[in-house]
């Protein structure tokens, strides 16, 4: 279970969040809905550790994360496919889904093991796995970043706007995937930003609106 | 055609001259290379590990000379220097000094890193005083090789000929076969890349950013080491030095390894070239080419353009 209470965050001495409070419970799919700057990839990158809180607390299963710092979050099987896919682009598609996973000390055999779940799940990428990320088209490198995700994420993943930007049939079947990964890993929680409420109504379960920083129900 | 037979010799040994010269050069500016790469700060005090890598190999090597031991020691004395400057200096100061800036306005890290320059420079004078230092036992230990040259030979030192060019081809094979195929390397890239990334894929990149920084420090320590022994170290030469490498750095294009080789290539024989026929020319023949690539391809010469979105 993540849970955020009374987040809140400054950027540059501006305050971009304020008293945020959100749950994503264990295996549930929630969205967070909200136009662009309303702070859903700062949300997000706060629940990484990514940027300091003000004040508020965010917690994982009950554990604190004021002293786990960001390069520990994935360590609690947290996995986030940032906005803009953020690959690494000199690195095959398989060396970027690999790398957190091996990051984290994982065994190779466990390594093998998830890729494989990666695979099944996402049976398009077993052909990139050989290219190099650059040379992704945008769509092909969300469903990389999706994967790459998963291989660290076995409490939650937080996908940041990946819809945004997708062809109309890359979309279709990025939700599928989504739709997929609900029935094959049930206990991973998925967290998934939109500015657009229509489009993820039928793949979550709750849903909260961001609006300048401050969160109403949807 | 004249001209050429009267200058053929002269042209051969400014190759060769250029050759070793390209390798140490291209040691320090691979090391830039890194740490820029890694810390988005560019180190003006880079230049100073050159020198005082150079002063330190050349301690260390009178040392073993004046303890009576075998002179062949003089050769692993070099590495052990770099590798020296660079464990004693490179973590406290990326720890104290450059990690507080990381991140802040490019005209506080220059302030900053130029600060730390002068300190060194001023160290150096404080330890090895002002007098040239030289110390040429390894270039004596291997001898001279006669170089075929058309009819001719040129007698060339083995040092200059083997050694440096070797430790350089080395260090770039080795450096990419390490960026590319160890993880540890793949997680220098990983940050390289995008540090935010990286972390939220739980990498620690502070201490990547460490161990980068020794590692470039031990570089440019490396490049003065293996200079000592051909040219002799006065104060000032870590100015020079850096200036030569952020022109390499900057012809080859950021984050590229073999680009920094091909690029201090060019520039270590353009200005090996320059010494010999049009010596007046020397101080502005690497800038020449640095201005001449860049207007050319802005990116440098293997830049790569972004990464596409869409």
């Amino acid at each position: 279970m993540l849970r955020l209470e009374g987040v809140s965050v400054d950027i540059a001495g501006a305050p971009v969040l304020r008293n945020v409070s959100l749950v994503v419970p264990p295996g549930g799919r929630v969205a967070l809905i909200g136009r662009n700057g309303a702070g859903k990839t700062t949300t997000l990158r706060a629940l990484m550790g990514l940027l300091p809180i003000k004040a508020g607390r965010i917690t994982v299963d009950g554990q604190d994360c004021a002293g786990i710092p960001a390069h520990h979050r994935a360590k609690l099987g947290i996995g986030y496919a940032p906005e803009e896919r953020r690959l690494f682009g000199s690195f095959t598609v398989q060396e970027n889904m690999v790398l957190p996973a091996e990051v984290l000390k994982l065994p190779p055999d466990e390594i093998a093991r998830r890729l494989e779940g990666v695979y099944t799940l996402l049976p398009e990428l077993r052909g990139f796995a050989p290219r190099k990320a650059a040379g992704l088209s945008g769509g092909q490198g969300k469903m990389v970043a999706l994967g790459r995700a998963l291989m660290v994420g076995t409490r939650a993943v937080l996908l940041d706007e990946p819809f945004q930007g997708l062809a109309p049939a890359l979309a279709l079947r990025y939700a599928e995937a989504l739709g997929r990964l609900h029935h094959a890993l049930p206990d991973v929680a998925i967290l998934i930003t939109e500015s657009n409420p229509e489009l993820l109504r039928p793949l979550v379960e709750a849903t909260y609106v961001i609006e300048r920083g401050e969160i109403g129900v949807g | 055609m004249g001209w050429l037979s009267e200058n053929g010799l002269l042209l051969g040994l400014a190759a060769l001259d250029g050759l070793a010269y390209a390798a140490s050069v291209f040691m320090v500016a691979v090391g830039l290379n890194l740490v820029f790469g890694v810390m988005r700060v560019l180190n003006v005090a880079h230049g100073s590990f050159y020198a005082i890598g150079a002063y330190t190999a050349a301690s260390i090597g009178l040392a073993i000379a004046a303890a009576g031991l075998p002179s062949w020691l003089s050769l692993p004395a070099l590495l052990v220097a770099a590798a020296l400057v660079g464990l004693v200096l490179g973590p406290p100061i990326e720890r104290l000094l450059l990690r507080r800036v990381e991140g802040q306005e490019p005209v506080l890290q220059l302030l900053v890193t130029f600060a730390l320059f002068m300190i060194l420079e001023d160290v150096q004078k404080l330890i090895w005083g002002v007098q040239p230092v030289s110390y040429d036992t390894p270039l004596k230990l291997l001898g001279t090789v006669d170089v075929p040259f058309g009819e001719d030979v040129i007698p060339f030192t083995a040092y200059q000929l083997y050694v440096l060019p070797g430790i350089a081809i080395l260090t770039l094979v080795g450096l990419a076969w390490f960026l590319r195929r160890t993880l540890t390397g793949r997680i220098i890239v990983a940050v390289t890349t995008d540090r935010e990334a990286a972390t939220a894929m739980g990498i620690n990149a502070a201490r990547v950013t460490m161990l980068t920084f020794t590692c470039g420090t031990a570089l440019a320590a490396l490049g003065g080491a293996l200079a000592v022994p051909t040219t002799a170290m006065v104060p000032g030469i870590g100015a020079s030095t850096i200036v030569l490498s952020f022109a390499v750095v900057a012809t080859a294009g950021l984050g590229q390894i073999e680009g920094a080789a091909v690029s201090a290539l060019l520039i270590g024989l353009g200005r090996s070239f320059a010494v010999y026929f049009e010596p007046e020319l020397e101080v502005v023949v690497p800038y020449l080419i640095m201005v001449a690539v860049l207007l050319l391809r802005p990116q440098g010469l293997f830049g790569v353009a972004e990464t596409r979105r869409i």
